[in-house]
């Protein structure tokens, strides 16, 4: 596992020039909703809150489909179909991001479906290859673990990786006014053979932009 | 309707919900009175999965505002050996 993950991260580091942009997100709108809707949820069918972060990724993938594209043979090739790797810590050591096949077009209750059962599998072993090798775009969160800011190194053939990082209570500015949020830093690691920061930059504000409408998602 | 589970039975139970939870702690040494997620690496998920296992062994309703009770092996016990 150590070893597979090496490879991938050293010809990542040596072929991709990566660039990164990071963005602070109010989630406060977000948090409240995912409040309110889980109180509407039996216990068995509850939201965590990254899928709402999953679903914006999936959605901006959209507006900018060049993020959503495998690098082959020279050039990059995007991808008609959105299937999001979310990265997943195994108990025995080592990480492994397997797909949510078409996560763009799954309600937020099935997302969370197969977000619980892509962790399930992957920490039991059980994960078939395809799915390991389907991803378009990796999702990684570390907010967990404390992190604030998460600088992606991007899993070839992928062009690019969203981060996000722990939810914390921020002073922020709305209407001149200093009040108290919770804001995420969300985080792009992107091949710069294939965006630039423009484009990079159009995506964290479309994520930004979906996650202030979370019953949009 | 009073709960027919003693405290010991209680403890022993979610113990065991939570070595499936984390089949790879060691769970003689948990401190009843420290929060799980700082003695044992699971992460939010892993919890919501230890809620829905509770509900489903215990048949009690946990409103996701009252997670935090259910945090500690104490914070278990307290819980489920009050009258549903």
């Amino acid at each position: 596992m150590r070893q597979t993950i090496a490879a991938a991260m050293a010809r990542s580091k040596r072929e991709i020039p990566h660039y990164y942009l990071s963005t602070t997100i109010d989630m406060g709108r977000a948090l409240t909703w995912i409040t309110e809707e889980n109180l509407k949820r039996p216990v068995t069918d509850r939201l965590l809150y990254g899928v709402l972060l999953i679903k914006a990724v999936a959605l901006a993938l959209r507006e900018v489909p060049e993020l959503n594209a495998l690098w082959k043979e020279s050039t990059a090739v995007q991808n008609p179909d959105i299937h999001v790797g979310v990265a997943v810590s195994l108990r025995q050591g080592g990480l492994i991001a397997p797909a949510i096949h078409n996560t763009d077009k799954q309600s937020l209750g099935e997302l969370m479906s197969r977000f619980q059962d892509v962790v399930k599998r992957a920490r039991a072993g059980t994960l078939r290859s395809s799915e390991l090798s389907d991803p378009t775009i990796t999702v990684t969160s570390l907010g967990e673990q404390g992190v604030e800011t998460v600088f992606g190194v991007i899993y070839p053939p992928q062009v690019a990786l969203v981060g996000f990082g722990k939810v914390v209570e921020r002073p922020w500015i709305i209407e001149g006014r200093v009040v108290s949020r919770p804001v995420v830093t969300a985080s792009l690691s992107a091949d710069h053979r294939v965006t630039d920061g423009h484009r990079g930059g159009v995506f964290l504000s479309t994520v930004d932009r979906l996650l202030q409408e979370p019953g949009q998602l | 309707m009073n709960n027919p589970l003693t405290p010991d039975d209680i403890r022993q139970t979610v113990l065991r919900l939570l070595g499936e939870i984390a089949p790879e702690a060691d769970l003689t040494a948990l401190k009843p009175g420290v929060s799980f997620r700082d003695q044992l690496d699971i992460d939010s998920m892993d919890f919501l999965n230890f809620v829905i296992m509770i509900h489903k062994t215990f048949g009690v309703e946990i409103a996701e505002a009252d997670y935090p009770k259910y945090g500690t092996l104490n914070g278990c016990v307290e819980q489920l050996s009050e009258p549903q």
